[in-house]
């Protein structure tokens, strides 16, 4: 064992507290930036790779092929910018039936290709074969894993043509198609335009995307282009969930950062700072000013390590149910959702790194440090500054006890700054996460109306081994509606439609009945009210470049209907939007709704209505009304444990101050005991030293946190709060916030101010 | 092992003009003088006289303004601080008037640390402080933190881990200085000791009882500067 590591065990031994806090704020950094690093990692990384592997396309185009031909289309491949293509291929848009492989009904596309392989949108084959001739289909499995090969030989109905047999599932990165048959198929589904597939040399923004299209397609006819899909908009939509997680945790975890150097900074500059005498004595013995340096990295790098390690572990298990949450209900094609070795190797190397550098600031004050005059100074010399502060003080009417604690910060403004940093972090956290709280607790609440009980229904499936309704569609509304409890009553029906514009399919949600019972889920415009009009999620807009105002047209049944886009929701599917049954009648007469929502009246029994519905009709079947928001709970448990945490950490950093002026003024406060300070006046004074501080880092805290709520909540892209869920900040509130501040410093203070009031004054004054 | 001035021992230290400032005051003025292998040396004087700068300057704490300290033929202005240390910690043992033990170390492993900084292994320190303890009479105290030593205890601890390296000069600044009587003549026999098997002792105290008893030089200073050098006859 060497000098330095003896030296260091020593330190480390006897400072037992600090490096308890070292341990465990590293922890709790490492945990949260390992978080962040995964889903910033998980956002971006399983989806490129996947789509680099499969050589997907930047850009799925239709054309209609009455205005351009397949020779024009070829010549696309050789323009300037095209860096490869595939197609053309033939492409039809068909209806399938109600609950087909698991795919609401709608509308399919279906895309007529020789083999999965070629140049751009290598698709990959998940099961069974690719389709080599007629009444054969390929369907696209958009999310993880397989359907497994007993759905091979499913049979699919289509209108005017003869059915098809599924051959083989596969995935699309580029999401190309619905399903993929044959070319010789293609003629009995009608294609109505033709599909090109293109990578272009430059294609990292939208601007990119869109010039690329541009020139391939500059020498078509007008008209030619129908519809487009950018891969940006495949990869937003990919990250869309784990994107709502990352300001959060990015904010988290900077502030983990944060405080993790400030602690470390601190801990080593008290260190150095009260023990002049021992670095005096260490360099006195032939400790080298670098294993001077090397003996304080060392004290901070056993603790840093440890915390590092068990918070990556501790991160690492914390990260699988959050992936799990942020990728459900996403297309993630054969992309690989995991945890890459980069982010463990970024915190098991970074954060001990960060902690050494943050601990090298004040070591290298030790290094610096005169060997004669440490040994003969004892104690860092005091600044002349803090004894005029105490002077003017002195003169003033305030109790001595109380001046003299106010003085004390004055004394060591470096020490009193890393103290009031930790009281501004405290108090910007707790302010933060009180926000966030606030914001998150009336988020989940606003899909819950007034606060009324409410339930849904679904019409049974015979196909899901469940009985069918013997009621009608219309009457098991008014059923519904007539059950004792019951106020509003809405019916929705589910399909995919086109997009014009788009080659993906959408959801469509059509309603009907007391809509307004959803008025509270729009943060822009209205709920939908009547025909041709739709609302949609912050997601789906952003991904479909639309806003408010916006008109588009809906494509069903080879019907379509212009809809405009009358409000934004709070929150909502990215691939659905939500229109009204007057706009549904016009696409598809006679569709009948899937689910009915039934708000109850105060005080109505939801258990009670939920009996009277089977017993009304046993094909009906009663789901459990208000569920958990997860992203809600999520945010919420991040900000109770943080807050709990970096309260605990900036209370730790006033004790770690107060114990270091107190350990540096054993002298001074023998001598003031010994002329006849009370141990009570000794804990004013020394609580006092701190509770100026704690009231000023308040007033600066505040601000701060709630700079940084605004700040997250507006960046949230999965969610677009209305301003009463922004402004969640009360007079009373702000008030409790202030003290927030002041009590994190008298809690931190009040041991060591107790245990310096309880010192013996012989014992004190004979010492040396 | 006592000396007479001038003798044609080894110098172990030379200072030639030693000048020493800090700002305005001047605390060594062209300080000069030798100490041969195996001499006990007494400086005395009043306060603020240069004699603890003096002890800094031959340990080399702290450089002069001007002229050298050279310490067994080594010119420690060569010396950058690492060299310094190196030095330090194989020609030079220090005892402090205050002790300055690590109060973080229990009292054997304040004494090996110094074995332990030259490269030797932990366990042989361990082994080495232990014997120097057991030489010291405290070796039942081993395993004692220094708050809970007495000030005797705590200066033979002290001294112990001064002579961990067989330092070629053993510097004591007021080594009695903060003990009762009964320590502090336990201390002067263990100096007088060590002095008696070869160790070259350079003293600093204001106390005539242990220069005349451990010394075989006295030299008084004197605002900087050697103002008497004597021998002394030893004492019973």
């Amino acid at each position: 064992m060497s000098a330095v590591w003896s030296a260091s065990r020593a330190l480390l031994r006897r400072r037992k507290v600090q490096t308890a806090v070292i341990g465990l704020v590293v922890l709790c950094s490492t945990t949260t930036v390992l978080l962040a690093l995964t889903l910033l990692s998980a956002a971006t990384a399983p989806f490129e790779r996947a789509f680099g592997e499969q050589r997907g396309a930047h850009v799925v185009a239709a054309f209609d092929r009455a205005r351009a031909s397949d020779a024009q289309l070829a010549r696309t491949a050789g323009r300037p910018g095209v860096q490869a293509a595939a197609g053309p291929y033939l492409q039809a848009a068909v209806d399938i039936p109600e609950q087909w492989m698991w795919v609401p009904s709608g509308l399919l596309t279906i895309v007529g290709r020789s083999h999965p392989a070629g140049a751009v949108d290598r698709v990959r084959l998940l099961e069974g074969r690719w389709a080599t001739k007629p009444g054969e289909i390929v369907v696209n499995w958009p999310v993880q894993g397989s359907p497994g090969p007993d759905k091979l030989g499913t049979k699919l109905t289509v209108r005017g043509a003869p059915a098809l047999t599924v051959v083989g599932f596969a995935t699309s990165m580029s999401k190309s198609a619905g399903a993929w048959v044959a070319p010789e198929q293609m003629a009995a589904l009608h294609p109505s335009s033709v599909q090109m597939l293109y990578r272009f040399t430059e294609s990292a923004t939208d601007r990119q995307i869109r010039d690329g299209l541009a020139e391939a397609t500059a020498g078509l006819p007008k008209g030619s282009l129908t519809t487009t899909q950018s891969y940006l908009t495949l990869k937003r939509a990919f990250s869309a969930m784990a994107d709502s997680y990352l300001p959060f945790l990015t904010v988290f975890g900077v502030l983990g950062l944060l405080v993790s150097a400030l602690i470390v900074g601190h801990v080593v500059s008290g260190v150095i700072v009260s023990g002049h005498r021992q670095i005096g004595v260490f360099k006195a013995l032939g400790f080298t000013p670098n294993q001077v340096v090397a003996v304080y990295l060392a004290m901070v790098s056993v603790p840093a390590v440890a915390g590092c390690v068990a918070g990556t572990l501790l991160g690492d298990a914390l990260s699988r149910p959050i992936l799990r949450d942020a990728f459900s209900g996403i297309e993630t094609g054969s992309a690989a959702i995991g945890v890459s070795p980069w982010v463990y190797a970024v915190c098991l190397l970074g954060m001990p790194a960060l902690v050494a550098l943050a601990a090298l600031v004040p070591a290298l004050r030790a290094h610096r440090l005169s060997a004669a005059r440490a040994i003969s100074a004892g104690d860092a010399p005091r600044t002349g500054r803090g004894l005029r502060v105490q002077r003017v003080l002195g003169g003033t009417r305030l109790p001595r006890a109380v001046s003299l604690g106010l003085g004390q910060p004055f004394a060591r403004p470096g020490r009193t700054l890393m103290t009031l940093a930790a009281i501004v972090l405290g108090v910007t956290t707790v302010t933060l996460a009180t926000g966030l709280t606030s914001t998150m607790v009336a988020f989940g609440r606003h899909g819950q109306g007034n606060g009324a009980a409410w339930v849904n229904v679904e019409a049974g499936r015979p196909g899901l081994d469940q009985r069918a309704p013997k009621l009608s569609d219309r009457q098991i509304e008014a059923r519904l509606r007539s059950l004792p409890g019951a106020d509003l009553v809405t019916a929705r029906a589910l399909t995919r439609v086109r997009l014009a514009g788009y080659t993906q399919t959408a959801f469509a949600n059509f309603y009907r009945g007391d809509t307004r019972m959803y008025d509270s889920e729009i943060v822009k415009g209205h709920w939908p009210r009547g025909r041709g009009e739709a609302a949609a999620s912050p997601a789906f807009l952003n991904q479909h470049g639309l806003a408010v105002g916006d008109r588009i047209t809906l494509y069903l049944n080879g019907r379509q209907t212009r809809v405009t886009v009358v409000g934004e929701l709070i929150e909502g599917n990215p691939q659905a939007l939500e229109s009204t049954w007057q706009t549904l009648a016009g696409l598809a007469p006679g569709w009948r709704a899937i689910e009915y929502t039934v708000e109850l009246a105060d005080g109505a029994d939801a258990k009670a209505y939920a009996r009277a519905v089977k017993a009304s009709d046993p094909g009906l079947y009663v789901l459990p009304g208000a569920s958990t928001n997860t992203t809600t709970a999520t945010v919420v448990s991040f900000s109770v444990v943080f807050t709990v945490l970096l309260t605990f950490v900036a209370a730790l950093g006033v004790f770690n101050t107060v114990l270091l002026n107190t350990r540096e003024r054993r002298r001074d406060l023998g001598m003031l005991r010994s002329i006849g300070m009370t141990p009570r006046q000794v804990t004013v004074m020394t609580v006092v030293s701190v509770a100026g501080l704690g009231a000023v880092g308040g007033l600066l805290g505040i601000p701060l946190g709630i700079a940084v709520h605004r700040v997250l909540v507006d960046h949230v892209a999965v969610v677009a709060f209305p301003e009463s869920m922004k402004d969640v900040w009360h007079v009373p509130q702000l008030a409790a916030l202030a003290l927030a501040g002041v009590v994190i410093a008298v809690l931190g203070a009040l041991l060591p101010a107790r245990s310096a009031a309880r010192l013996t004054i012989a014992k004190v004054l004979h010492n040396e | 092992m006592n000396h007479d001035p001038g003798s044609s021992q080894q110098v172990v230290v030379r200072l030639d003009g030693v000048h020493k400032e800090y700002g305005d005051a001047k605390a060594l003025d062209g300080m000069s003088l030798e100490i041969h292998a195996g001499d006990a040396v007494a400086v005395m004087g009043p306060s603020g006289c240069g004699k603890s700068t003096l002890l800094n300057m031959v340990a080399g704490l702290d450089r002069p303004t001007s002229g050298t300290v050279e310490v067994r033929g080594q010119d420690l202005g060569t010396l950058n601080e690492t060299g310094l240390a190196l030095f330090r910690r194989r020609h030079i043992g220090m005892v402090f008037q205050f002790f300055n033990l690590i109060e973080d170390l229990p009292a054997l492993d304040n004494v090996a640390l110094a074995a332990q900084l030259t490269g030797t292994s932990a366990r042989q320190a361990r082994r080495r402080a232990l014997e120097l303890l057991d030489e010291l009479g405290v070796a039942d105290r081993k395993d004692t933190y220094p708050a809970a030593l007495s000030g005797g205890e705590r200066q033979r601890v002290a001294v112990a881990r001064a002579l961990m390296n067989r330092p070629a000069l053993l510097l004591a600044d007021e080594p009695t200085g903060a003990l009762d009587s009964r320590s502090g003549e336990q201390v002067m026999d263990l100096l007088i000791d060590l002095n008696q098997i070869g160790q070259t002792l350079l003293l600093v105290t204001h106390d005539p009882r242990l220069a005349t008893r451990c010394a075989s030089r006295l030299i008084e200073v004197a605002d900087g500067r050697v103002a008497r050098e004597s021998t002394l006859e030893p004492t019973a």
